[in-house]
């Protein structure tokens, strides 16, 4: 390992440019989307309804005991085969929003749970009961208290983007695995690799300390 | 015939008809049977020793806990029923709801919302009506409990008896029929009480129907047209409140009496 | 599939349980050093603790698996595919156990540790049979949630060219054409895999509880 070995990143900057962009991109549009579906799935836990109770908390659950990995092949390799067919960078995202949908859904349903219960009750005892009780008072609640552990499933979802290079998504990881498998630089590669992940979770962190920040006296 | 219009007329003078109310939770009978009727402008307060059910019969009267039998009528209005004798649902139950105004215990303020946010809510968002118009009797309820100041404040930065009194703001926004008390100072730092009671003592001056469930004896004394005395899930008093603590019938509510140390 | 399809899966399920184990048995103690080193707010070591686990926790697992893989030969270090993915998942899992007993620690009630003191217990007498007792119970669910956690990371050793289940699932799918059953038996032994790690949970939990009861 020696300066040189830098020297060959700052000239590859281009391919690395375009793998960060690309984790880039696959993380804020699955970080927000999951989020979005999260909430639209959390309401389907308490459904009255048995059946949507029960596929929801099943659907849930099993994304839970999958790896991420088998999820994408799932996607890229068996969609194909019920004549869906999605390209490498589509596959990964919808694998992504899907997966980490799930997830998010159940630390909504989590935060929820954790509503003192008084607080709902007053809601319904002030007349506010379905839609309105869930956009005006569960909703504003749930998310500022589910925060911290969205935050969590953001670093998650960085770290899942990782995979996406197994199935040639050119993402910082395959971008570094690219330029090493060229220059015999791998250690250099991937600590560099290794570092931006670490910045991309540190500026999560740092929203994320912020917003709870503004939520924390919102909360009880 | 003669018998129902006496009882049409009955209906109409009472504001609130409790009328053979029972609820248990598993094997526990927590209310057998209660029934009373309050008019307009009365104050009743409910007595008795804790896990008399005096909170459920509360939460019973505005559907929170729904009976095993019994009615609630309010204003001859038959609480989670129609007119034809079946049950309302969520949209029409939520609407018989905001007529009665409930003060809890906790407060229950919603965290999220700042003062006025919290007072304009139900009326806004259930009741649907105007916001200019909403927004200004907020400011006045706001002002009555002496808290025009916070307006803007959460409520994670006001004292004890500072969310009480949103709370009781809250629900007078509503304008409810009636208010429904649950120990709205039992949660409070002695030092914190009398703000409270001040304004319930107010409302009560000002002909507001209220039913409040209280350990403060001295001012269920001083504020109550009647006092309804409970123990285990039955009325076992309910009279005037000079003769409940001045001459207490039952052994009952000697007992209660010197338990709570009321001279 | 055939006969050796199967074997595959079993091959696959070895190794993946086989390297979220020996992660998790390094990763126990190594973490609660660490733990202790920042609960105990050591100078530096404190510091460099905490920076191990936040760049860790933030590095993905196909990242650090071939930069333990590729990258140490550069050194004249050259490890095989399952040694190199077990350090690499001894790293993740020393990372994340640390915050597991950290948490722990922090809502361990420090009154009693300086009560041991004042009982003139030493330093390893009240680690041994004050400190880590308690510790260790609070301790369990996250140790299992992060043993699922490192299960459902297994996939990575994947890239250094290790059989684990989602690989040998993907392999017979890309021979037979069809990609979903294959897929569907990996994500069957997975859900074994993590009902087994709940039963282990609530069994420690039962245990635990029982010999903590008071007479």
């Amino acid at each position: 390992m020696n300066l040189s070995d830098f020297q060959i990143i700052y000239d590859e900057r281009d391919s690395v440019i375009t793998g960060i962009q690309t984790t880039l991109s696959l993380v804020l549009v699955s970080g927000l989307a999951s989020v979005l579906f999260g909430l639209i799935l959390t309401p389907l836990f308490f459904s009255k309804v048995g059946w949507v109770r029960g596929s929801i908390e099943w659907l849930c659950s099993a994304m839970r005991c999958s790896p991420f990995l088998l999820f994408v092949y799932v996607i890229y390799f068996g969609l194909p085969s019920y004549g869906i067919n999605f390209d490498k960078y589509t596959s990964g995202l919808v694998a992504m929003i899907v997966y980490h949908s799930a997830y998010m859904a159940i630390i909504f349903r989590s935060a929820w749970v954790d509503i003192p219960a008084e607080i709902l009750e007053a809601g319904t005892a002030y007349g506010f009961r379905g839609a309105t009780l869930i956009r005006r008072i569960i909703g504003p609640l749930l998310l500022m208290r589910a925060i911290p552990m969205v935050g969590n499933q953001w670093i998650q979802i960085v770290k899942d983007s990782a995979y996406l290079g197994i199935i040639s998504v050119f993402d910082i990881t395959a971008a570094f695995n690219s330029i090493q498998s060229i220059y015999f630089n791998p250690f250099v590669c991937f600590i560099v690799a290794g570092l931006l992940y670490w910045v991309f979770c540190l500026l999560i962190e740092l929203i994320v300390n912020l917003v709870a920040r503004y939520a924390r006296e919102r909360i009880a | 015939m003669n018998a129902s219009v006496q009882h049409e007329s009955k209906t109409h003078q009472a504001v609130l008809r409790v009328q053979g109310i029972s609820k248990s939770f598993g094997d526990n009978h927590v209310l057998k049977d209660i029934s009373f009727d309050m008019q307009k402008g009365e104050v009743v307060s409910l007595l008795g020793p804790s896990g008399c059910g005096k909170s459920t019969l509360l939460r019973c009267i505005n559907w929170l806990e729904i009976p095993d039998a019994g009615h609630i009528r309010l204003n001859s209005e038959r609480m989670g029923y129609a007119v034809n004798g079946t049950k309302v649902g969520d949209a029409q139950l939520s609407k018989m709801r905001s007529k009665i105004g409930m003060v809890f215990q906790h407060f229950a303020l919603w965290p999220h919302m700042t003062v006025l946010e919290n007072v304009m809510a139900s009326p806004l968002h259930v009741q649907k009506r105007n916001r200019k118009e909403v927004e200004q009797e907020a400011r006045a309820v706001l002002k009555r409990v002496g808290l025009e100041d916070k307006i803007n404040m959460l409520p994670s930065r006001l004292s004890g008896g500072q969310k009480q009194r949103v709370g009781i703001a809250r629900a007078l926004a509503m304008k409810p029929d009636i208010l429904l008390f649950d120990e709205p100072t039992s949660a409070l730092d002695p030092m914190l009480v009398g703000e409270v009671l001040e304004v319930m003592r107010d409302l009560a001056a000002e002909g507001s129907t209220m039913v409040i469930v209280t350990h403060e004896m001295k001012f269920a004394r001083q504020v109550s047209s009647r006092i309804i005395f409970m123990d285990s899930g039955h009325i076992i008093e309910n009279r005037s409140p000079e003769e409940f603590f001045d001459n207490p019938q039952t052994d009952k509510a000697k007992t209660f009496l010197h338990s709570v140390q009321y001279k | 599939m055939n006969f050796y399809d199967y074997l595959s899966f079993v091959y696959g399920a070895v190794s993946t349980i086989g390297v979220s184990f020996i992660a998790i048995i390094v990763g126990i103690p190594l973490g609660l050093g660490l733990a202790l080193l920042r609960w105990a707010k050591v100078p530096l070591l404190g510091k460099c603790a905490y920076v191990y686990v936040s760049l860790v926790r933030s590095c993905p697992a196909v990242t650090l698996i071939m930069l333990i893989y590729f990258g140490l030969p550069q050194f004249e270090i050259s490890l095989s595919p399952l040694v190199a993915a077990m350090i690499s998942f001894s790293i993740t899992a020393t990372a994340f156990n640390c915050e597991i007993w950290r948490s722990a620690l922090l809502s361990f009630d420090r009154s009693q540790y300086e009560a041991a003191q004042a009982f003139g217990m030493n330093r390893w007498i009240r680690f041994r049979y004050v400190l880590l007792p308690q510790v260790w119970r609070s301790s369990i669910p996250g140790l299992i949630n992060e043993m699922t956690l490192l299960v459902k990371n297994s996939p990575a050793i994947s890239v250094i060219g290790l059989l684990d289940i989602t690989r040998a699932a993907q392999r017979i799918g890309a021979r037979t054409y069809e990609p979903i059953p294959p897929l569907l038996v990996g994500f069957a032994i997975y859900i074994v895999i993590v009902m087994l790690l709940i039963k282990l949970q609530k069994h420690l939990e039962v245990r635990i509880r029982s010999a903590q009861e008071p007479l």
